[in-house]
Order: C-alpha cells, then sequence, then structure tokens
C-alpha cells in the first residue's frame, strides 16, 4: 500500500491553473522529496493533501483511502508554512493545546519526548514570539511529530536551521521512517540537504510532474565527469570540445568532460597537445545540478 | 494506517468537549480576554462617575450665547436598561454608551480570536488532523458567547460600583429584582445572536482581522437598536425565551453557514 496515491490532481485559482494531471506515489516508509521552483504547484499540493483547500479535479488517496476520511486524516502530522503556534504563548503552551486538539493520552509525556527529539527540550517555557527562526522551525516539526503521525507532510521544514539544526532533522527523518510503517512528504529548496535525506524524489514544473524516481535512480542518472584546470583554459577547452561531445565550464572555472573518459586519457591527451594540467578529479553531478539540468531541458 | 496514539474514533461531543478546552486555555491566556473585561468593568464607573460630576454644569456656545445645561445620570440602572416609562431605545445619556456596547466590543475579540487561528497557521494544523468545521465553529461561538456574557457582568458590576461611588439611585421603579436579573439572563442569550454573525464574517476574512472587525461591527450594527428593546430592565420570561429562541437560531443557521464557508473555501 502507498502512503499517498494521486491521480490526475488539479487546481484552477480562476482562469490559472495551478496544478494540472499531477500523478504522484509516495511509497509507505519513504521520505518523498518533493521538489520545484517557486511557484509550481507543490504547497498547492501539499495543501489539497491535507484538506486545506478544495480539488478541482482528480483524487487523492492516502494508505489506500480518500484523503477526506477522518481516520487517515487523524494519523497525520504537517508543517506548512508557518509553525500553527500563537506567538504569544510559551511553547509548551502551543504543544499542549495541539496535544489537547489530537486527544493525546498522557500529553506531557508525549510532549517532552517531541521536544527532546529535536532537541528542544530547554526551551520549553520560551514565549514562542521570543524564539528564533530556527527554532520556530523545529517547534514546528516538534507539532508535526506529536502523536507519533504516520504521515508527516512538511513544507520547507529546513528553512533557517543552522548546520547542526539539518543535522538534527536528517537524524530525526531517518529514525522516522526506520521501522517503513511511516512517510514523509518534504519539499525543499535545499536540495544538498534533501539528498542526504530522501529515498524518492518527485519533481513538480507547472503543475505537472516531471519525473518521479528514487534515490537509487538518481544516483543512476547523475552522470560522473572529469573536472580539470591547466595553464591556457581556452586552449584546453577547445581541444577537448574537439574530442569530446560535451565539455563545459562550470561556475568555478573548472573544465568539464562529461563523456566516459578517464583523467589519464585526458591528461596525457592534453599533455600531447603541450598543455600542462595544474588540477584534475572526477566528480559525480548531485541532485542540485541534476534539477537545473533537468530544467533547463524543460525550458 | 490508524495511529494508535492519537485517537481517530473520538465522537463528536468528545471533539467539541477537547476544542472547548483548547479555546478555553486560549482564552484564559490571552491578554486582550483581559483587556476586554477590565475595560467591560472600569468604563461603566468612570463613566457613571464623570457624567455624575457634570451634572447641573453650564456650559455656553461662544458665538450663539446659547447655554447647555448638562444632564447627569439619577439611576444607576440607566447603564444597564431602560427604565419603565422611558422610551424604548433609552436614555438619552446612556443611549449608546450602555451596557449594550458589549455586543459590539465582543466582537473585536471573537475577530481577533478566530483571525489568529489562521494567521499562525493554527487552523492549518487543526483542519488537517481533523475534518471537522462543524467543531471549530460550535467551539468559537461558545467561547465568544462565555466572553461576552462575562464582559456583561463584568458591565454590570462596574454600573453598580460606579452608580455607588457617584451616589446614584439604585431605584427600580416599581420593577423586581427579578426582573433585573432576567434582562441581564436576556441579554447573556442574545450574545448568541451577535456572536454567530461575529464568527461567520471572521471566518470569511479569516487572517484579515481589520476586514472581520469592520465587517462585524457593520453586521452588528444592524441588530445593535434591537438589543435595547428586546432586553428593557423590566424584562420578564418571555423577554428571556425570545432571545434564547433567537440565540438558538442564529447558532443554529448560521453556525451552518459558517461551516459551509469552510468546507468551500481556501483555509489558508
Amino acid at each position: 500500500m502507498n502512503a499517498i496515491e494521486i491521480k490526475n490532481l488539479s487546481k484552477n485559482f480562476g482562469p490559472k491553473q495551478a496544478v494540472c494531471g499531477l500523478n504522484m506515489t509516495v511509497p509507505m516508509g519513504a521520505i518523498y522529496g518533493f521538489i520545484g521552483e517557486n511557484g509550481s504547484g507543490k504547497s498547492t499540493t501539499e495543501k489539497m493533501i491535507c484538506g486545506l483547500i478544495p480539488t478541482s479535479g482528480g483524487s487523492i488517496k492516502l494508505y489506500g483511502k480518500d484523503h477526506t476520511d477522518g481516520t487517515v486524516r487523524s494519523s497525520m502530522g504537517v508543517l506548512i508554512e508557518a509553525p500553527g503556534c500563537f506567538p504569544s504563548l510559551t511553547v509548551w503552551d502551543n504543544m499542549m493545546l495541539q496535544a489537547e486538539n489530537l486527544s493525546i493520552p498522557n500529553p506531557r509525556e508525549e510532549i517532552v519526548r517531541v521536544l527532546r527529539l529535536v532537541h528542544m527540550e530547554g526551551t520549553a517555557g520560551n514565549t514562542f514570539k521570543n524564539c528564533s527562526l530556527g527554532m520556530k522551525q523545529r517547534v514546528g516539526i516538534a507539532m508535526a511529530l506529536l502523536g507519533d503521525p504516520t504521515l508527516l507532510i512538511l513544507d520547507e521544514p529546513l528553512n533557517g536551521l543552522d548546520a547542526d539544526g539539518m543535522r538534527i532533522m536528517r537524524e530525526v527523518f531517518t529514525s522516522i521512517v526506520a521501522d517503513g510503517r511511516r512517510s514523509i512528504l518534504v519539499s525543499s529548496h535545499l536540495l544538498g540537504e534533501l539528498q542526504k535525506v530522501a529515498t524518492h524524489y518527485g519533481i513538480i514544473r507547472h503543475g505537472k510532474m516531471m519525473v518521479e524516481m528514487t534515490a537509487a535512480e538518481l544516483d543512476a542518472s547523475c552522470r560522473t565527469y572529469v573536472a580539470l584546470q591547466s595553464g591556457e583554459m581556452n586552449r584546453t577547452k577547445m581541444l577537448l570540445g574537439c574530442k569530446y561531445a560535451r565539455v563545459e565550464e562550470d561556475e568555478a572555472g573548472y573544465i568539464r568532460v562529461y563523456d566516459l573518459a578517464t583523467p589519464e586519457e585526458i591528461v596525457t591527451y592534453l599533455y600531447g597537445n603541450g598543455i600542462c594540467v595544474t588540477e584534475i578529479r572526477t566528480d559525480r553531478i548531485g541532485l542540485e545540478e541534476y534539477y537545473i539540468d533537468l530544467m533547463k531541458g524543460g525550458k | 494506517m490508524e495511529n494508535t496514539m492519537r485517537s481517530a474514533k473520538v465522537s463528536f461531543a468528545g471533539r467539541i468537549k477537547s476544542m472547548l478546552k483548547v479555546d478555553f486555555r486560549r482564552m484564559f491566556k490571552s491578554k486582550l480576554f483581559y483587556i476586554l473585561i477590565a475595560c467591560a468593568l472600569v468604563m461603566p464607573i468612570l463613566m457613571t462617575v464623570m457624567m455624575a460630576m457634570m451634572d447641573g454644569s453650564v456650559s455656553v456656545d461662544p458665538q450663539t450665547g446659547a447655554e447647555t445645561v448638562m444632564e447627569g445620570p439619577e439611576n444607576t440602572w440607566q447603564n444597564i436598561g431602560t427604565l419603565p416609562g422611558e422610551p424604548l431605545g433609552g436614555d438619552e445619556i446612556f443611549m449608546m454608551c450602555n451596557i449594550n456596547m458589549m455586543f459590539m466590543a465582543v466582537a473585536v475579540f471573537v475577530c481577533l480570536f478566530i483571525s489568529e487561528d489562521f494567521r499562525s497557521g493554527y487552523a492549518k494544523n487543526l483542519f488537517t488532523v481533523r475534518a471537522g468545521r462543524g467543531e471549530y465553529v460550535v467551539s468559537k461561538t461558545l467561547a465568544g458567547i462565555f466572553c461576552g456574557a462575562l464582559m456583561l457582568i463584568a458591565y454590570f458590576v462596574g454600573s453598580v460600583l460606579g452608580g455607588a461611588i457617584a451616589g446614584l439611585s439604585f431605584d427600580l421603579h416599581g420593577l423586581s429584582g427579578l426582573n433585573l436579573a432576567l434582562c441581564m439572563v436576556a441579554k447573556i442569550l442574545l450574545m448568541a445572536v451577535f456572536v454567530p454573525i461575529f464568527t461567520l464574517i471572521s471566518v470569511a476574512a479569516k487572517q484579515r482581522a481589520w476586514l472581520g472587525i469592520c465587517g462585524s461591527l457593520g453586521g452588528g450594527m444592524l441588530l445593535f437598536m434591537m438589543v435595547s428593546m428586546i432586553t428593557p430592565l423590566g424584562s420578564t420570561l418571555m423577554h428571556v425565551l425570545l432571545c434564547a429562541a433567537g440565540g438558538a437560531m442564529f447558532s443554529f443557521g448560521l453556525g451552518a453557514i459558517s461551516r459551509v464557508v469552510l468546507r468551500k473555501t481556501s483555509l489558508v
């Protein structure tokens, strides 16, 4: 059974089509990285999954049931845009309100558990409005985790987190899905961070799913390349361009050769043409570059 | 997949109870609530004392030379309702500035209370994990009525204190204490007519508090003049029943419309 199964989903805001014919499958136990440009329809899709905005067409199934079904809805945790806390109340009071809403037995123990999980146990007495952006984000995630939800929907949960905060979140996400029973749908523009935890990806553009793949499939799609620098960059680029099909110069000033060439071959070839290579390495394009390539290809 | 910790099989009454607990907990931790109650308590004291002090003072128009003699209150209960023998709508001094103002003041509370739910993202969490828009409307309406009732009681207490400080008469002009009690009960029940209006406008306005407040004050004004007529100082059981019937009708009718508004519109 899939955690989320969306078929032909659409949403119109007047004449504007925010989501059109979107299909999406989030398997159980997955950390699904939902990626797209600003205004591509990510948040709209997430809001429709959460039942916060009505759909214009299509179907959304959560654990095999319609997304409006109360039993599946009560097993969800969400963080969309704002953490859902009242600024004038303390973190603890906000958590208590949410625990009460969820009818959680032993709310105090549960709040302590989730605050400890996001390393916020020492700040429960702070007024929410006095928390830093990163702390607010962690509180938002803790709120979403209250009551051990089986499906988490997190919109930009990594925003505002420092390096340690991101590491903690990665650990939290990984531990949540460890038993294969829970799933996380997470959208983020921090693709490097997302790649460290996501097991599945969905890339959305103009309200349509461009590609859905597993982390292994992404890994296979991410080509290796040889990056190098020499004393004569222009001539090097020209020479490599004659021999290899795809040669590019990146933002850092390295020449990239994408064909299945080894560094030894390239060094020998350039040396034969009187060019001395000063630096050379093999590398692999990441999710970020894959995504940018995909977007460029789609334009 | 069901979650063991989060109980999905909570009855409607159970859900209402937990939502009410949340709303009341929030209300009692809200500064706005205490400010409004304090205003409701202090305002009649200040107003009554000040107006009593100004009683008999003469002001002269410098251009026309016309003299105006200020008339202060004579009876403490003028603050609460129309005394027998006076025109319905109230005494000229207290026509607008009496206990009935609380019906408009509660609009501020309801609008800010509801708009904060949407502004903070709390409503998003709530509606995602709970499908019940009905519970939300019921809970907010009851919290609003409760706050309104407390404001009315605070205003009543303030009026009595103000009357005592200013040395005004406590004569009920032939009415009994029961009439006075019924008048207050009728006013409290009448809150159930006003609060659903404010709730409906607030859920439609969502995070736009200013729109909710302006709309609520405008909407409330349409019924405002009715308050003094339907809840005079000499209220009887009939007045109470009338207010209860009106309250029930407005609460159910407008509550249902509020629920539809929440179902059919975006909650973000």
